[in-house]
């Protein structure tokens, strides 16, 4: 039985290449594509003032890495449009009275507009030029205060030291591929399965399985182990990507990954063989498959946006996500390399859900006989 | 009309299909009169569908030339398209459309104006045994009905050449009987219908067969003449036992022309019959081999065929697939 | 020839009518997913789990603690005592985030000196750990130019008012509160259209032609233009419905400004379903099976999301990777769908984004309708 699965999908070469390079592509695609920081910010900068002070200020946004002068206008129109037409992402505006207010009234400000679409980008944007500015201030304050003849380092500073654990640069791509893996077992797993299914009934070869003597146990073990071994031969290529071309540190250890696979697949597996028997149109199958696989594992599993940022409903739904458990385990098994011991509860949550939807989806075609 | 052909209802003439380096068709003609049953016999893989395919305009010929309806199926497909029905061995009809709309449906595709289209949809219905059933969905149909109404469906335009693959395969004795009673009515009002099948008893039923093995016509002419024709000799059969052995000192006897296995029988062609039915056995005796019995019988178009080329016809048919 | 396009269309509506999952396709994932991704999809930072070691007990440390408290991004567990629970806390998963302020801190702060704060943080999500670093930043900023104004009110009371500081003022543009749902939901309307349309158009000629309805439907003088028109003018209408659909509800449920003009969308989305229809018919003609038109859909569905700017900035990807966004239809329609729904531009901005869908419409649908009478051979 698990033998004439393989020669199907052996015969069908075109399935075959799409199990093994699905992964090879969505690794290389998010690996390269997925980066949520921001650098090289295009910006518009309109110095009203033209003075010393406003000079010094724009000479401190071109030094910083974070932006990209693009040009420099004199007017508000030039301006707008090119955050309108996405030319720019934040424009600083120097007002006409910049250098005077700061010697006479002591306290100015630049304009900074940033387009808001994009809040993550926008947040970041501001946050870097928020940065130029408060050091511009601070260093013109202190040579203020030597001029004054006053103590410059008069009440000292806050410094901060960053130690930054587990993903020391911040990559955001350390951060995204561990939670591929996740991805592609939740595509290849319940994707192909769930339609093997649906075609034998669409097909009409599925009465003629049943009418063999096979057990439905036999059936089930025969559709979905060729898929078990092709995900696993999916994980260790998707982790050898990884690790080897995209330097995402691995700190645990090998079999922890692979029993955590192995069981993240019975249950990947398990759901869309339940699918696959309970609806019988192939065009369903993949739908509710991707409504029940991939749509939460990419949503709903923390791999990109973090759980403790949803709302509290929607963070209650996680908790019946099995994928979150399996994502928790892949980013710790992958960045902080901590043992077993840590990660119990994600891995206890892990084996009920293999025992429970494996026990189900034996059940499940028994069922579907009578 | 220009460039039609009008003293045939198909004409081919040296017709090639190749797909890469397999010949599928390999240098094929023949010509049909309108009004003739003709059948293609063969097995799988003889390259009658794709003869059928070609003479229908969905394969361009390789080189050769075939006129269908006295237009060029290379040049002028459309024009063929308009003139011919056809129906495949799925008998592929939409299952989610009742009964009515994909006659409508089809109607529709080959244009049938509206103020026919509905005598001829009922005329369908009535002649496919479907009254009653219009606004059933196609997919809750026997496959008896799901064959005639796909045959319903492939007329609504009257064609001049009906072409059937293999029409029958997967349909009851009763529902075939029936069948084959439509197509014999619609060559009587002048269609004329060509017929791919393995079924050796609904070869009889053709006017005229040709036979195809490999790619190649092997042969052609009326059921009657290629038994009479091409046996040489005479037909016995025998049963014997233990078989293979049989079959084996059968074949070194120089009385013998041929030998062949026959389900649980030998069919052994003699040049004479006489001689043969009291020489044999007890040559076979000699050898060890007990003949219960050996007798004349007439020749069927599958001795014809494995005589031709030595294949049984349906041979290494799964036989549910 | 408007005959035979009207049955294939009437065909084709019946089918659909009667299809209870290509019904349900078109309802309920897309309604489900925009409910999902206006919630979920969030790269805003609030309540990020803290620690903190105090390990000065001063007046200045208490209050630079507090002052996390009251930011509001950041929510303080219950302090902690050594290094060992820090690590202990952020191994767990506990915190996120562990400030710890060294016995001197005082001390130094009054000398004058630098004063150091530890901030330990968990960098496995790169982005929340950036911008809550940002954030600690800005606050221990505050702190300090407070301190020192504290500081020179003390020892030169006539110098306060005239200590010089340069301020910023924030003008976010079209999103004023830079809220993830904005800028997410008309995203997803763009995705879903592109999956929705892609897929039913791919199966629905696969499906003929696993049934051999395809060879019926051929060898009647159809045209294959005729049929490929019949096939897919119903799924552009179902395309435009669609949009209309989910473009309708998240702005509803959402509250998502729709500043544009609305003859201005339906252009953008017209020629973006152009290519999406010609995606489709170029996936069925390489396939001869639904599953492998499932997942060739997905293969292209992939790398199309990714690179299209719906979650992650183009500008921030490698320039290879920027050249290939450009055949994406997608990223122009996202443009066209952001501008409409936040920026309220007009044809004069969008006309480039406008220009670019109608030329890769044209070439993939010239190429798809080529393969497609090839694929009948």
């Amino acid at each position: 039985m698990a033998r004439k699965e393989l020669i199907q999908i052996r015969r069908d070469p075109r399935s075959l290449f799409i199990a093994l390079i699905m992964p090879v592509m969505q690794m290389a695609m998010l690996g390269y594509g997925v980066s949520l920081d921001a650098k090289h910010i295009p910006l518009y900068v309109y110095d009203q003032e033209g003075s010393q002070e406003s000079q010094a200020l724009l000479k401190r946004f071109q030094a910083s890495e974070y932006f990209d002068l693009v040009k420099t206008v004199d007017n508000y129109r030039e301006l707008t449009a090119a955050v309108d037409s996405d030319r720019s992402k934040l424009a600083v505006v120097i007002p006409f009275d910049f250098s005077e207010r700061l010697r006479d009234a002591n306290q100015t400000n630049v304009q900074v507009i940033v387009d808001g679409t994009d809040d993550n980008t926008a947040n970041l944007a501001t946050d870097y030029a928020r940065a130029v500015i408060g050091q511009f201030s601070v260093d013109f304050r202190t040579e203020w205060l030597r001029r004054q003849g006053l103590p410059v380092g008069g009440g000292g500073t806050v410094s901060i030291e960053p130690r930054t654990w587990f993903n020391e640069d911040l990559e955001s791509r350390n951060f995204i591929i561990p939670g591929i893996v996740a991805l592609v077992m939740a595509l290849v797993g319940a994707l192909l399965t769930s339609l093997t299914i649906s075609r034998e009934w669409e097909r009409g070869t599925m009465e003629q399985l049943i009418s063999t003597p096979i057990t439905s146990q036999e059936v089930m073990f025969g559709k979905l182990i060729p898929y078990f071994a092709i995900g696993l031969v999916d994980a260790a290529m998707c982790v050898a990507i990884g690790v080897w071309w995209f330097d995402v540190p691995f700190r645990g250890t090998l079999t922890s990954l692979f029993a955590t696979t192995s069981l993240f697949l019975i249950v990947i597996l398990g759901i869309g063989f339940m699918i696959s028997v309970a609806i019988k149109s192939q065009l369903g199958a993949s739908q509710i498959a991707l409504l029940v696989t991939l749509l939460p594992t990419m949503m709903l599993s923390g791999f990109a946006f973090p759980i403790d940022q949803m709302p509290p409903v929607i963070r209650a739904i996680t908790y019946v996500v099995y994928s979150r458990y399996y994502v928790t385990i892949l980013k710790a098994i992958f960045l902080k390399g901590v043992g077993v011991r840590a990660l119990l509860a994600p891995v206890m949550a892990m084996a009920i859900y293999a025992v429970v939807i494996g026990w189900m989806a034996t059940h499940a075609f028994k069922k579907t006989l009578d | 009309m220009a460039g039609q052909d009008t003293t045939a209802s198909v004409r081919v003439e040296s017709l090639v299909k190749k797909f890469g380096k397999f010949t599928a068709v390999d240098r094929v003609s023949f010509a049909t009169a309108p009004g003739e049953i003709f059948g293609f016999l063969g097995p799988n893989g003889a390259g009658k569908s794709t003869t059928i395919r070609i003479l229908c305009g969905l394969l361009r010929p390789t080189s050769g030339k075939a006129v269908v309806a006295g237009f060029d199926v290379a040049r002028q497909a459309e024009e063929v398209r308009q003139n011919i029905g056809y129906m495949s061995q799925k008998f592929s009809l939409y299952n989610t459309l009742k009964v009515v709309e994909n006659l409508r449906f089809f109607a529709g595709m080959y244009s049938v104006p509206r103020d026919l289209a509905d005598a001829r949809i009922r005329e369908a219905i009535a002649m496919a045994g479907l009254a009653g059933h219009e606004h059933d969905l196609t997919a809750t149909l026997a496959g008896g009905w799901k064959q005639r109404l796909a045959l319903g469906c492939s007329i609504l335009h009257r064609p001049k050449v009906l072409f059937l693959d293999e029409p029958t395969s997967g349909v009851d004795p009763i529902s075939r009987r029936q069948f084959w009673d439509l197509i014999h009515e619609m060559a009587g009002g002048g269609v004329t219908v060509f017929v791919s099948t393995h079924y050796m008893d609904e070869a009889e039923y053709c006017n005229r067969l040709a036979l195809m093995n490999r790619g190649a016509l092997v042969a052609l002419g009326t059921p009657n003449e290629l038994k009479r024709h091409l046996m040489k000799g005479a037909l016995l059969l025998a049963k014997c036992e233990p078989l293979g052995p049989a079959l084996e000192i059968l074949q070194h006897n120089p009385a013998v022309v041929d030998a062949a296995v026959f389900g649980e029988a030998l069919h052994v062609t003699v040049e004479d019959a006489a001689a043969a039915t009291t020489s044999l056995p007890g040559y076979l005796a000699e050898h060890g081999v007990k003949c219960t019995r050996l007798e004349p019988i007439p020749p069927s178009l599958e001795d014809v065929f494995v005589q031709l080329t030595g294949r049984r016809i349906r041979a290494g048919e799964v036989t549910a697939s | 020839m408007f005959g035979r396009i009207y049955h294939l269309l009437a065909k084709e509506f019946i089918q659909l009518r009667r299809d209870k999952w290509a019904r349900l396709i078109l309802f309920l994932p897309p309604i489900v997913q925009m409910l999902i991704f206006g919630y979920a999809a969030t790269f805003e930072v609030y309540h990020v789990q803290t620690v903190v070691l105090d390990q000065d007990h001063s007046q200045e440390s208490r209050e630079l603690a507090a002052r996390f408290t009251a930011n509001g991004r950041f929510e303080l567990g219950k302090p902690v005592s050594d290094e060992r629970q820090i690590r202990d806390a952020i191994d767990r998963g506990k915190a996120t985030i562990a400030i710890q302020i060294h016995p001197q801190f005082a001390e130094l702060l009054r000398k004058g000196q630098s004063a150091p704060v530890q901030v330990v943080l968990d960098g496995t999500n790169s982005n929340t750990a950036l911008i809550a670093l940002d954030y600690i930043g800005q606050i221990s900023a505050v702190f300090a130019q407070d301190y020192q104004r504290d500081y020179i009110n003390r020892v030169a009371p006539r110098y306060e008012q005239l200590l010089p500081s340069v301020g910023m003022q924030e003008r976010p543009w079209y999103n004023p509160d830079l809220n993830s749902q904005w800028f997410f939901v008309p995203g997803v309307v763009g995705t879903l259209v592109l999956v929705t349309v892609m897929n039913l158009t791919a199966f629905a000629i696969v499906v003929e032609r696993e049934l051999g309805t395809l060879e019926q439907i051929m060898v009647t003088p159809i045209r294959p233009v005729e049929f490929i028109l019949g096939k897919t003018v119903p799924f552009f209408l179902i395309g435009l419905v669609e949009v209309a659909m989910v473009a309708g509800f998240g702005t509803l449920w959402f509250e998502i400004p729709f500043r544009g003009n609305p003859l201005v969308l339906l252009l953008g989305t017209s020629l973006f379903l152009i290519s999406t229809l010609a995606i489709g018919l170029l996936i069925s003609t390489l396939c001869s099976t639904q599953q492998q038109a499932f997942a060739s859909g997905f293969l292209f569905l992939n790398p199309a999301i990714t690179l299209s700017g719906f979650a992650f900035p183009i500008a921030s990807m490698p320039t290879v990777m920027q050249w290939l966004t450009y055949v994406d239809p997608l990223r122009y329609y996202l443009v066209v769908l952001r501008g409409t729904f936040l920026k309220g531009t007009g044809m004069q901005v969008l006309w480039p984004q406008m220009l670019a869908m109608g030329l890769l419409g044209a070439v993939l649908l010239s190429a798809s309708v080529l393969r497609f009478r090839k694929s009948l051979d």
